[in-house]
């Protein structure tokens, strides 16, 4: 039950900070490209990564993984900014790209590193 | 609400306009009830036997959906500002996840089944896109 509730606060911190975080960065880069999303979701895959090579039955671990960074990263959002470049924009391979293919090296990155 | 270019700009200039803490307690709230939603969906629906994450695909599709939806009924009323961050991103962007969703396809490769990861990277990615465009006619159609 512990553990459980640990999920659904972590769940609020990972959105809140997804919130944060993806603002700024899109801020920051100040480019018509959803670069906050990209940040999160690579960030949000070596972070699982390192869990998942380490120990990912133990409790923190599992309140860390399911709640936070389960929230902290996210696939709708990723999909419809995907939508709004434009299906015919270059642009949308380069996200679609970028988030997948960097979210799997940087899951292999982090799961080797704590494996 | 424009219908092209990208959320996050336009997500930028509300985040400007709504600043505070009533914004951050809206995907606060939001992200408490999709994270949950998404751990009982879990709970709900078992990995399959051939271990294909059935849960993740149903959760990742279903909010693509709802999030074209919503973000469609939203540009036909005025909607309030804490709304689209209270369900957009709150409760559906931790509904969905990515991370997961990363690990899920690394792991499938090192267990030498890239089958099952192609399929699940298909479903989830042409999924996800063809039900987010679906919610977003649906929603713009309804009156």
């Amino acid at each position: 039950m512990m553990v459980v509730v640990g999920v659904w606060i972590a769940g609020a911190a990972g959105a809140v900070s997804r919130y944060l975080i993806s603002g700024w960065v899109h801020q920051f880069v100040r480019v018509d490209f959803p670069s906050g999303t990209l940040a999160v979701n690579l960030a949000g895959s070596l972070g699982l990564g390192l869990i998942a090579g380490s120990d990912p039955f133990e409790s923190t671990l599992v309140v860390l993984a399911v709640g936070f960074l389960g929230g902290f990263t996210t696939f709708s959002t990723l999909m419809i900014e995907t939508i709004r470049l434009g299906l015919n924009s270059p642009l949308t391979l380069l996200n679609l790209t970028a988030t997948v293919v960097g979210g799997l090296a940087l899951a292999a990155v982090g799961y080797t590193l704590t494996s | 609400m424009p219908t092209t270019g990208s959320l996050s700009r336009y997500l930028a200039k509300v985040r400007h306009r709504t600043r505070g803490l009533s914004s951050v307690a809206a995907v606060a709230a939001g992200g408490l009830l999709g994270s949950a939603a998404r751990v009982a969906i879990g709970e709900w629906i078992p990995t399959s036997e051939t271990g294909f994450p059935a849960a993740v695909v149903s959760v990742n599709l279903a909010g693509s959906f709802f999030i074209g939806f919503f973000l469609a009924r939203r540009e036909r009323s005025v909607g309030r500002r804490l709304s689209l961050q209270f369900w957009a991103i709150g409760v559906l962007g931790s509904f969905t996840t990515f991370s997961t969703f990363s690990v899920d396809l690394f792991q499938m490769l090192s267990a030498g089944r890239p089958l099952t990861a192609l399929g699940y990277l298909a479903v989830s990615i042409c999924g996800g896109l063809g039900l987010a465009l679906g919610g977003q006619r649906i929603g713009a159609a309804i009156r």
